[in-house]
């Protein structure tokens, strides 16, 4: 029985140095973070304690909510279309065996470029001053087109998802293909036989069954585009006057333009809080869609 | 072998005196900067080299790491007691670093007492000094002449008056009169503008003990937008978009804009462009001369936790001797930080130098700590904002300034 209960336990043992290692470098630093956002730290020196001061200036201040909404706005405009074009993209290559490895890897391309490079070639793009866009609307008779693309609050934050989008678009296009190999030939080769339509396999066989390849395309996405602060770092700065200043972006400047380390932890403990938030609804809402689809 | 006692002692003392010796000739000092690149040299390799000749003993181990950089590398470094012997800093991390205790005093010598008053006011807060100031640098108004003259106009504006006549007569020129970017360029001309009649108010606006809001000089500055907007100095949509640190710079550079409110620090830049043919001048404003704003930059401080402490000191005060500083002064195209001190400034500087000498000059607040670092952002924002709607109320705007403010208590 004694020996029983050991073997029991001791299955545990093996779980010791997977948890000493999200003990050591996520729940220690997130312990920190937490306990550095009831101070004053300025990065270096003696962290004096202010009690709920950060998070009374973080809700009280507009400037800090208006950062979150375009976190959330620049996050769903980002998943909303780099799923849509990923899936757009994958159905298209699934249909042409013969260029499929050679499209994957020119998509794939932009995400191995470093975001320096990729957000400094887009600001150039969109220069209102002679930028390629602007340039190509004039070669092409559109002078009407041409626009401050990342000058104009309007339409900055869109020019930046654009850009985000066009980075990892070979991401989500490389996790529907894989979705789309698990889907049985046979069945493909049923609907045909039953003289279905090319949109009604694609709406009625593939969508459904690339179940679970929305839910890593969405959850991933939606982590990654929270927590964004490069490319509206490179190109605008959050500019302009904040319209593209995210969540990440205001933790960034207040660690090292402020000093304000302190403040900074309090923002990140309210970003990760956002983050698990959505992420647990996300979850949650797709899982149930795929087991409704099983 | 038999050694006596008295042998063993001389013996020891030898090698003791020896040792010290030793290490007192090869000392290498750690030294941090983020100027001394191929981009922005300063001089700092001609002088590093010269500096080295005249101190055999002492070997310097330059690294060049860019301001925004300093800020992520230095303070773990400083917190680790592993810091570099000499580091270049501005005012904002001297308060930070000087109040951690994380800077060594410096010897108030002969070089402290030559140094500019308002200099001196903005390095000693209590009874120490942490930093050595190395420069004043000029922001003013850089003005293509060429394109002025295609225009029919001789000289760099100095009142808003003339700004406004020249903004005119190159838009019907066909040409583009003004970078006025909302991210430094319009907050240099607000900043100049709403400090020209009373200079002393920084401190005050700085201290909360007076507002933004009810300020009539930078509420009047604010005024002046719409007025430049209605005389085509710019377009103010396209303009609060614009990159000053890139955009803008090579579209200056391009003679593509005929003036641009700037730093001194890009005429080494912009001289080296063929047949750019520009003036530094002061930033226009209310009275006849314009206004010379000027920043007090950087320096050098000396890590508390330095164990060459004497060698960097000596670092130091090589760079308070006009004749070595001077090298940097001319690479800068920058004022020595001391009274009567050379100036680098090149000849096509020569209005921005006029202003100086008629007393128009005002330092940069947030150089001299007047004002906190987090207002440098707010202000770029705000004004941003302000050029898209310039139906806002100017008061409305300055608000969010002292909001800032009023974060820092």
């Amino acid at each position: 029985m004694g020996n029983i209960t050991m073997g029991k336990y001791r299955i545990f043992l093996f779980t010791v140095p997977a948890l000493l290692v999200l003990g050591t470098f996520f729940l220690y630093p997130i312990g920190l973070s937490l306990r550095m956002s009831f101070t004053d730290f300025t990065g270096v020196g003696i962290a004096n304690d202010v009690g709920w001061k950060n998070y009374e200036r973080i809700f009280t201040r507009s400037r800090y909510l208006d950062a979150l909404g375009v976190t959330l706005l620049f996050t769903l405009i980002v998943v909303t279309v780099q799923t849509a074009i990923g899936l757009f993209f994958a159905a298209l290559l699934h249909r042409l065996p013969a260029v499929r490895n050679l499209c994957r890897a020119a998509l794939f391309l932009p995400a191995m470029m470093s975001f320096v490079i990729v957000g400094y070639v887009w600001q150039f793009i969109y220069s209102p001053f002679d930028g390629g866009l602007n340039s190509l609307f004039a070669a092409i008779g559109l002078t009407s087109w041409q626009h401050n693309w990342i000058g104009d609050p309007d339409t900055a934050l869109y020019a930046l998802a654009f850009a985000h989008v066009w980075m990892f678009i070979g991401y989500s296009t490389a996790i529907f293909l894989a979705g789309y190999a698990a889907i049985p030939q046979e069945l493909d080769e049923a609907a045909r036989l039953e003289g279905t339509s090319g949109w009604q396999r694609f709406r009625h066989i593939e969508v459904p069954l690339l179940a679970s390849s929305f839910t890593i395309n969405i959850v991933l996405s939606t982590i990654g585009t929270l927590k964004t602060f490069e490319l509206p770092f490179i190109m605008t700065r959050g500019g302009p006057d904040g319209a593209t200043r995210t969540l990440s972006l205001h933790i960034i400047d207040s660690l090292f333009g402020k000093y304000r380390f302190g403040f900074a932890s309090a923002l990140s403990i309210i970003m990760l809080i956002l983050v698990v938030a959505v992420t647990l609804l996300q979850n949650r809402v797709l899982r149930a869609r795929e087991e409704r689809v099983r | 072998m038999h050694r006596s006692p008295m042998h063993r002692v001389v013996r020891t003392a030898a090698v003791t005196l020896l040792a010290t010796t030793g290490v007192a000739q090869a000392v290498t000092l750690e030294v941090t900067a983020w100027k001394g690149n191929d981009a922005e040299p300063a001089a700092l390799p001609e002088l590093i080299e010269r500096f080295e000749a005249a101190n055999p003993d002492i070997t310097i181990d330059f690294s060049y790491i860019s301001r925004s950089d300093t800020d992520i590398v230095l303070p773990p470094r400083l917190q680790g007691g592993d810091a570099p012997d000499v580091m270049m800093a501005d005012m904002p991390l001297v308060n930070i670093w000087g109040n951690a205790g994380l800077l060594a005093p410096l010897d108030k010598g002969d070089w402290y007492e030559r140094l500019d008053p308002a200099v001196k006011a903005a390095i000693t807060g209590g009874d120490e000094v942490y930093i050595m100031p190395l420069e004043v640098i000029g922001m003013g108004n850089f003005v293509n002449m060429g394109l002025l003259r295609e225009a029919g106009v001789e000289q760099a504006p100095r009142t808003i008056e003339e700004l406004k006549g020249t903004c005119t007569a190159l838009a019907e020129a066909g040409v583009n009169p003004m970078i006025f970017a909302g991210g430094f360029s319009a907050p240099l001309f607000t900043i100049a503008n709403g400090l020209e009649p009373d200079p002393a108010a920084a401190a005050e606006l700085g201290a909360e003990q007076r507002t933004f809001e009810d300020d009539e000089a930078f509420i009047a500055a604010l005024s002046l937008f719409p007025e430049l907007a209605e005389a085509g100095c710019f377009d103010p949509e396209v303009q609060a978009g614009v990159d000053p640190w890139s955009t803008a710079l090579a579209e200056f550079k391009a003679g593509n804009f005929a003036m641009m409110p700037q730093g001194a620090w890009n005429i080494r830049d912009f001289s080296s462009v063929d047949g750019l043919d520009f003036v530094f001048a002061p930033i226009p404003s209310a009275n006849g001369t314009g206004v010379a704003l000027d920043l007090f930059g950087v320096g050098w401080v000396i890590s508390s936790q330095s164990e060459n402490a004497e060698a960097a000191s000596t670092f130091v005060d090589f760079f308070t001797d006009e004749e070595n500083l001077q090298a940097l002064l001319e690479a800068e195209s920058a004022y020595s930080p001391f009274v009567g001190g050379a100036s680098g400034m090149a000849a096509l500087a020569a209005p921005y130098d006029e202003a100086r000498a008629a007393g128009a000059s005002i330092q940069f607040p947030f150089g001299v700590l007047h004002w906190p670092k987090p207002l440098e952002s707010e202000i770029f924002d705000s004004l941003t904002g302000y050029l898209l709607d310039l139906d806002q109320e100017p008061g409305e705007v300055l608000s969010r300034w002292d909001e800032i403010i009023e974060d820092q208590y």
